[in-house]
């Protein structure tokens, strides 16, 4: 293999595991945060696609992208802030909160989906790139669409990591995290931080919907993908730390570009599912995981 | 006679379907530092979580400055215990504005957040509560009292010792500047060269005119700190004594066991 093949493979993957750092990010956030594992967040993604798209399609090029850009994320976080209030803070008291959780997420994601499809119908829509042609760099040349969504992806993780490290409202839904009775009795509205916590979950995912549909054709079930995929860097990485599952991500990323390369498109989810078992049997808290779960 | 700042009437609650206290009635004046002491297991924990809104009471009053805290009458039973949904059903004490009220409770054995460094929790302790004034002068006052948390700013709270960690729930207590501050067993589980350091930081809390409710097993430590004695047995409060007449162990033994009997 030569050396320009193999990096061309490299940058494929850490682009794609930027994206897939920004998808899963939300949905670690929100286990760590309220210990509710979010089904609907891969609709989430698939819905922040759409609205993304409905606003960009209206206005057109590199404008219509900044807006849908904006529009987005700013719906999927008030859709899901409500919905922390009616899928999961009803069960707050109930010791079976885990399950029962479960089973409203998944019935929210399959709501959301068949809206999708009522609202927007069935037909693949891709969201028009806001840059276009090659960037070339030491005799290399590199799509630019996949330098902006690396750029774009980084510079939102580290934009959420300083606020959950330094802002206010981050260091508090950090200790309602930790600890909900202290956090409660330090006065704490717990209750809204965590329907905050989905609701930034949501935002992000809608951010990470736009950058694949503007990559990839776009459906209503197209929320599946996003949502395995998470889900195997989540258990991949654990989630001990912020960084945990951002790691995992772009070693996820990297090991489906090289399987892509090597055995080709169809065998890299085999091959991802496969090490992914391979890792809950050897170290079932993840690769950067500890046996505890905090943020 | 000076109006009571918390008022206790036939307060009665638990874990449904378990009740746990009943007609528990408690005043303290302001200026006043009043002890509550009882065997384990028998609901004062869950009475103070109960007063800072963790819990919803079942019937009573709970006042604070004249105001009342919980929503009046008694608390209405679930239609259908298959029922699971939640959102319509009311919440009969709110924590959060129990803490804006003043009203602030330091947990038993408080582990707080064991991710975060001292400074980090220092830190949004006083937002939650709407920052009043007077934090500025607070910070200075807390540094002073416990020396021990400035050495330690940086470690994350799960590092720390018990004694320590104690130190930073009552410092983050005070920054939420309350109008009374409860300690809950505030030495359990400490040595004894803790129990006196700390003792001496509440002590000078005291002295600052702050009112406080300590719940203690100690019955000595506990009545060098308090004004007032109310004993507690059974899930309801038994005997009332003042400062004229604070037992020592072996007269509290007695009038426990003369309270079974």
């Amino acid at each position: 293999m030569e050396l320009e093949t193999l990096l061309y493979i490299l940058v494929s993957g850490l682009v794609l595991g930027g994206l897939y750092a920004l998808m899963a990010i939300g949905l670690s956030v929100v286990w760590t945060t309220i210990g509710v594992f979010n089904f609907a967040h891969g609709t989430f993604v698939a819905l922040g696609a759409y609205i993304a798209w409905q606003v960009s399609s209206s206005l057109g090029g590199a404008p219509g992208f900044l807006l849908g850009a904006v529009v987005a994320p700013v719906a999927l976080f008030m859709i899901g802030y409500a919905l922390h209030y009616a899928l999961v803070k009803p069960f707050e008291r109930n010791p079976n909160i885990v399950l029962l959780s479960v089973i409203t997420t998944l019935a929210a994601a399959s709501i959301i989906e068949s809206m999708i499809q009522l609202i927007w119908g069935p037909r693949e829509k891709q969201i028009e790139a806001p840059v276009n042609g090659n960037l070339e760099f030491a005799g290399l040349s590199f799509s630019a669409q996949d330098i902006l969504t690396f750029v774009v992806t980084l510079f939102i993780l580290a934009a959420l990591a300083w606020f959950l490290k330094r802002s206010r409202t981050g260091r508090a839904m950090r200790a309602a995290a930790q600890n909900r009775e202290a956090a409660q009795l330090m006065g704490f509205n717990v209750t809204h931080l965590y329907a905050l916590t989905i609701g930034i979950a949501a935002a992000t995912a809608a951010i990470a919907g736009l950058f694949i549909g503007s990559i990839r054709f776009i459906n209503p079930t197209f929320g599946v993908d996003p949502l395995m995929k998470s889900l195997i860097v989540v258990i991949f990485g654990g989630v001990a730390h912020f960084t945990s599952p951002i790691l995992a991500a772009f070693i996820v990323g990297l090991i489906e570009a090289f399987s892509v390369y090597f055995f080709g498109l169809y065998w890299a989810p085999s091959i991802l599912f496969g090490l992914m078992i391979i890792v809950l049997l050897i170290k079932p808290e993840g690769l950067f995981g500890f046996q505890r779960k905090t943020l | 006679m000076t109006e009571s700042l918390l008022e206790i009437r036939h307060l009665s609650g638990g874990y449904p379907p378990v009740q746990v206290f009943r007609n528990v009635n408690l005043s303290l004046f302001p200026g006043e530092s009043v002890g509550l002491f009882g065997p384990n297991g028998h609901g004062k924990t869950s009475l103070m979580k109960t007063l800072a809104g963790l819990i919803d009471p079942w019937d009573g009053d709970i006042l604070f400055g004249g105001k009342r805290l919980n929503l009046p009458g008694k608390m209405k039973t679930r239609l259908s215990q298959h029922l699971n949904y939640d959102i319509f059903r009311r919440r009969r004490i709110d924590p959060a504005s129990v803490v804006r009220e003043g009203l602030i409770y330091v947990m038993q054995g408080n582990l707080l957040f064991p991710e975060m460094t001292v400074d980090e929790v220092l830190a949004i302790a006083p937002s939650a509560a709407g920052g009043r004034p007077g934090i500025q002068q607070m910070q200075k006052q807390i540094h002073a009292l416990f020396p021990r948390l400035k050495e330690r700013r940086n470690s994350k709270i799960r590092f720390l010792s018990g004694g320590e960690r104690q130190m930073v729930s009552i410092a983050a207590g005070l920054l939420a500047m309350p109008r009374l501050l409860i300690l809950d067993e505030p030495t359990l589980g400490l040595s004894p060269k803790m129990r006196l350091e700390l003792g001496a930081a509440i002590q000078a809390i005291r002295e600052t005119g702050l009112p406080l409710l300590i719940i203690d097993q100690n019955v000595e430590f506990l009545c060098s700190l308090i004004d007032r004695l109310y004993l507690f047995d059974h899930g309801t409060i038994t005997r009332e004594l003042d400062s004229n007449h604070m037992p020592d162990h072996e007269q509290i033994m007695s009038l426990m066991f003369e309270s079974h009997a």
